[in-house]
């Protein structure tokens, strides 16, 4: 979901507001520290995070490294999609980059705020239709050669990505190396 | 166990497979582990049960890609093939074989050795995959010339060794190491008994 700034891909809608609320009242907190995980693959995904404070990762282990898929930093919506959605086994692992302390709603909860009107159904509909823009966004980001231009339309989308995220956790994001992505940064 | 010379490719990947299963099960195993036993050290100089994977993590960062390679490009045939050791092959491969569940310490070359980096559980989830993608490049080895098929080895591109020759030192590599990984993990259980009483 959302690499985290609010500017990004999040239309500010009533459903967005009711969601935040139903965090406040119905969520559970949590903190964790460096390095510990939210979900460890094969898990099955059942709760969305909301993170207050702190940077996660969203990444994919390979036989040979660690990749980024995504970032959450304060405000993003974090979630190992796919299993939260279909009840699969996760592909991903999430961890905290650093101290981080999230609220958790269950998918139960989710769907029942979700279900509760015709107009939240409505919302949830939009927000769907918004975070598959952003999946092609996404797709188009690893299509393109340039890694001068795979980190410009990072930024667009991310202004604050340094100020929250470790650089070698922004050049994984970015398919390119932290050497690459600093020689870029200088020019 | 093989002995030098000739042996039939589906013998030789049997053995193999077996080694490797009974290593990632190892494996799972010290997935449950909790971290102060993962990385329990018994002396300085002596390898965590992560450290141990972890080495064994980056020779088949090397190793996987060179082997599936060769696996990719080699002659390939329905009979029955013989895979005959070569006499370098054969000097690592057997270096490497665990005997008499006695260990040889012997020096690692510095890019390999994982003393000092960080490491979590996801090293151990790495190794996993790692003996997942050999188990199966050993089944697609069955109908490769492992004599004719040669690959270079990690300290100089100059020196290839007959693709089955380098299966086996790979597979005994990681069967090594392995077993050094259970004996930390045998010192760190009896530790705790210690401390606890």
């Amino acid at each position: 979901m959302s690499t985290g700034d609010p500017a990004e891909g999040f239309q500010r809608n009533t459903f967005d507001i009711k969601l935040q609320s139903l965090f406040l009242s119905a969520g559970e907190t949590k903190t964790v520290s460096k390095g510990d995980f939210l979900i460890s693959e094969g898990e099955i995904e059942r709760k969305l995070y909301l993170v207050e404070s702190g940077a996660v990762r969203v990444f994919y282990l390979t036989e040979f490294e660690e990749m980024t898929v995504r970032l959450g930093y304060k405000g993003s919506l974090i979630t190992s999609l796919s299993s939260f959605i279909n009840g699969t086994p996760s592909e991903f692992y999430i961890d905290a980059i650093r101290r981080t302390t999230v609220k958790s709603i269950s998918k139960e909860a989710l769907h029942a705020l979700v279900n509760a009107s015709t107009v939240n159904l409505k919302d949830y509909a939009s927000l769907l239709e918004s975070l598959i823009t952003q999946q092609i966004e996404r797709e188009i980001d690893l299509l393109i050669s340039s890694p001068a231009e795979r980190l410009e339309r990072v930024l667009q989308r991310s202004p604050h990505l340094f100020q929250e995220i470790p650089l070698k956790y922004i050049a994984s994001y970015l398919r390119m190396t932290p050497e690459t992505l600093s020689r870029i940064r200088k020019s | 166990m093989i002995s030098t010379m000739r042996t039939e490719n589906n013998t030789l990947i049997n053995e193999l497979l077996t080694i490797t299963d009974a290593c990632t099960a190892s494996a799972k195993n010290f997935r449950q582990l909790p971290p102060d036993m993962l990385n329990f050290k018994e002396a300085p100089e002596r390898w965590s049960i992560l450290e141990c994977l972890e080495h064994l993590n980056r020779y088949g960062d090397y190793y996987l890609p060179e082997i599936e390679k060769a696996i990719m490009s080699g002659k390939t045939s329905n009979n029955p093939l013989t895979f005959s050791s070569g006499v370098l092959g054969n000097y690592f491969a057997n270096l490497m074989k665990v005997k008499g569940g006695k260990i040889i310490r012997m020096k690692t070359p510095a890019d390999k050795n994982p003393a000092g980096s960080e490491l979590t559980p996801i090293t151990i989830d790495r190794f996993i995959k790692q003996q997942e993608k050999l188990r199966s490049l050993l089944e697609q080895a069955r109908k490769v010339d492992l004599t004719g098929t040669k690959v270079p080895i990690s300290l100089t591109r100059f020196l290839k060794l007959r693709a089955g020759d380098t299966f086996r030192f790979f597979v005994y590599h990681i069967e090594r190491h392995i077993r050094q990984a259970e004996k930390a993990k045998e010192s760190a259980g009896r530790r705790s008994v210690v401390e606890s009483q």
